[in-house]
């Protein structure tokens, strides 16, 4: 089959094609606050993972003989009251902010591109009745439907798995941590799902009107495949600069939750409860604050020079 | 493959051009009759257009023209339910292949648009999905609409890309729409288009984006697709001069009305409607020593909003023929006596006007 001569004179492009995200990529780069940042969140996102490689002790071992001691060679960050080793617990204390992060601002992603996406495409009375819940949940206090969600919902859940344990002896039940992590988990995730649920239903209120979706649509695609293949991917910019400065915000809101006791309690590992510990004691062990908040602060920081950098990489236009 | 080649008219395109399909060329495909829409407003609705109507046969190519706002773009849209919230049909019948259009479930519209009914949009610049490769979206529509697999609707989109006369053909496409040029994207929403082999190709403004001899290249492009693939072809325009050369018959659309029908010859030779003249008149013209001749004539006025229409002829108001029955009565769409049958005009001074031209 021959083109038709009408395309004759047009040279041939000989570059390799180039994703956006490559451009973005390259932007980011070249962006050195961003390029902190990602190396900030790359060496938490280490000890997070490669946690129990890397901590000298477990973080439940305590060494009474060894109490409140100051850093040294021995025990890097020092001991606490208990004889733990800090550095080791702070470790084990990013994983417990990593995870938490992750799973909340996953949970809350999903339920936000899924409304918002909704929302925004359909519109009527369904982006009514979307915008109405998002008022709702941002008009609740955060701190207290946390604590209204912990109190009311941990003891009854306390004693179902005293008593599955007594029933079955199956030790799985008599482990409380993580009936604190699926506490938290859902009543973090319950509180921060609106601000994605809002940007996804802007983005997709623009993009809904772009030529390139009315296109899709005369081209009699499916509802569903022109929302997760022409509109949501488009939206995925500001998504991501969102998600990473969510991540931070997750982190920082976990360790408020266990500062204030209604998030991941002792013995669990978790910077706000180490930093709560701290607190009582500084003046005379300031390492046992110092440690968990200096690290908190790396993080924050970390999160956001890289939620920073994204945006303007990935929304250059924005940018001078 | 190979079945794929034996099953496609447009892939068997080295064979003789009578690989058409063998329809009765003159049977009518897309009959529209008094189509109206509505668009809803604060003081109740207003009608953008009213009461067209127009026949296409096959292999016919149709030409739309008005200024903007006439409601070239939107008539075309509601055949196939693809009017924007607020705006709705509300009185008229469209009839696609002897199916009605407009009371087609959303399901069965789906299918006809990009499988039976092709449309080729404006601006190539944003038509295509940013962030999917060109490839991912040609073989969109042959995936849903022809149930092939991937790796079949990706040959496919490689074929259709040689087809459109895109340099390289297949090798482009994992190309993101920001590699190529508006030509070469308005080829590839051709493509996208002619991908299910449409039996009608809906072209709303396609060369507008482009430079002229770009413009050039796609106006030829679809003519030798048209007559590869004998299908039919509405291109809605605002360029009289463009679409001389493509057009069998042209309508003239003035604020949601029909102000003239007419064989595209009868149409440039015997320009009747005070509308259609002004039109013609400023196109601009190089005079006998190649500088351009005095100041461009115009047409004074804008056209009327929608709900603020004049009670008589809708172009009264700007026309310079205007009679006081003008300002009263609507015009009716009918041919001029002792003219060509096949060319109407809307207008009461019709008469005159052509005998003033002889």
């Amino acid at each position: 089959m021959s083109a038709p001569d009408a395309a004759a004179p047009i040279e041939l492009q000989v570059e390799p094609p180039v994703s956006l995200w490559r451009d973005a990529w390259h932007r980011l780069t070249r962006n050195r606050l961003a390029m902190a940042g990602l190396v900030i969140v790359a060496i938490l996102t280490f000890l997070a993972v490669f946690g129990p490689w890397i901590a000298p002790y477990d973080f439940l071992a305590q060494d009474l003989d060894a109490r409140n001691q100051a850093p040294s060679l021995l025990h890097l960050f020092g001991t606490d009251d208990l004889g733990r080793d800090v550095f080791s617990r702070v470790i084990y204390g990013a994983r417990t902010a990593f995870v938490v992060a992750i799973v909340v601002t996953a949970i809350a992603v999903v339920i936000g591109v899924v409304l918002g996406a909704a929302a925004g495409y359909f519109g009527g009375l369904l982006d009514t009745f979307v915008m109405w819940l998002t008022d709702v949940t941002m008009s609740i206090p955060n701190l207290l439907l946390v604590v209204v969600i912990n109190t009311s919902l941990k003891p009854p859940l306390a004693r179902w798995m005293e008593a599955r344990y007594l029933e079955t002896l199956d030790p799985i039940y008599r482990n409380s941590i993580w009936i604190d992590f699926v506490l938290v988990f859902g009543s973090m995730a319950l509180i921060t799902w609106p601000p994605y649920a809002r940007l996804v239903r802007a983005q997709v209120l623009s993009i809904r009107n772009r030529p390139y979706v009315t296109a899709a649509r005369a081209l009699g695609l499916p509802t569903l495949t022109i929302l997760m293949r022409y509109i949501v991917p488009n939206a995925l910019g500001s998504l991501i600069v969102a998600v990473s400065a969510g991540l931070g915000t997750a982190m920082v809101l976990e360790s408020a939750f266990s500062f204030l006791g209604v998030g991941v309690n002792p013995p669990a590992p978790s910077w706000g409860n180490m930093i709560s510990d701290g607190l009582r004691v500084w003046q005379h062990h300031p390492h046992l604050l110092a440690a968990p908040a200096i690290l908190l602060g790396i993080a924050t920081v970390g999160f956001s020079f890289l939620g920073d950098g994204l945006n303007d990489a990935l929304n250059p236009k924005g940018m001078k | 493959m190979a079945d794929l080649r034996s099953r496609s008219p447009v892939l068997a395109a080295g064979a003789a051009p009578a690989s058409a399909p063998a329809a009765d060329p003159r049977e009518t495909i897309l009959s529209v009759e008094g189509l109206a829409i509505d668009i809803a407003g604060r003081n109740g609705p207003a009608r953008i257009v009213d009461g067209i109507s127009f026949d296409l046969r096959r292999g016919e190519t149709l030409g739309v023209v008005g200024e903007s706002g006439c409601g070239k773009s939107l008539s075309m849209l509601s055949l196939v339910g693809l009017l924007p919230n607020k705006i709705r049909v509300t009185g008229g019948t469209a009839t696609f292949d002897g199916r009605d259009l407009l009371s087609m479930s959303t399901k069965e519209l789906r299918k006809l648009r990009g499988g039976e009914i092709g449309f080729v949009f404006q601006d190539p610049m944003t038509s295509l999905n940013p962030v999917m490769r060109i490839g991912d979206q040609l073989a969109e529509p042959l995936i849903y609409h022809r149930g092939l697999s991937r790796a079949q609707a990706r040959a496919r989109a490689g074929e259709l890309m040689r087809l459109v006369g895109i340099p390289g053909g297949e090798t482009r496409l994992d190309n993101y729409p920001h590699e190529l040029s508006g030509g070469m994207r308005q080829r590839v929403m051709i493509a996208m288009g002619l991908a299910c082999e449409p039996s009608v190709l809906i072209a709303d403004e396609p060369t507008t984006a482009l430079d002229v001899t770009i413009q050039a290249q796609i106006v030829e492009l679809v003519t030798s697709l048209r007559a590869r693939l004998g299908m039919s072809v509405v291109w809605i325009t605002h360029d009289l001069a463009l679409i001389a050369g493509l057009a069998d018959r042209l309508i003239v659309l003035y604020a949601g009305t029909i102000v003239e029908d007419a064989p595209v010859d009868d149409l440039y030779a015997r320009p009747t409607h005070p509308y259609t003249r002004g039109l013609l008149g400023s196109i601009p013209r190089l005079a006998g020593d190649g500088t351009s001749a005095a100041r461009l004539p115009s047409i004074g006025g804008t056209p009327p909003e929608p709900g603020r229409r004049p009670p008589g002829c809708p172009f009264a108001p700007r026309c310079h023929q205007r009679m006081p029955v003008c300002e009263s009565r609507v015009p009716q769409l009918e041919p001029v006596s002792g003219g060509n049958p096949a060319h109407k005009v809307a207008c009461f001074a019709a008469r005159d006007i052509r005998e003033a031209a002889q």
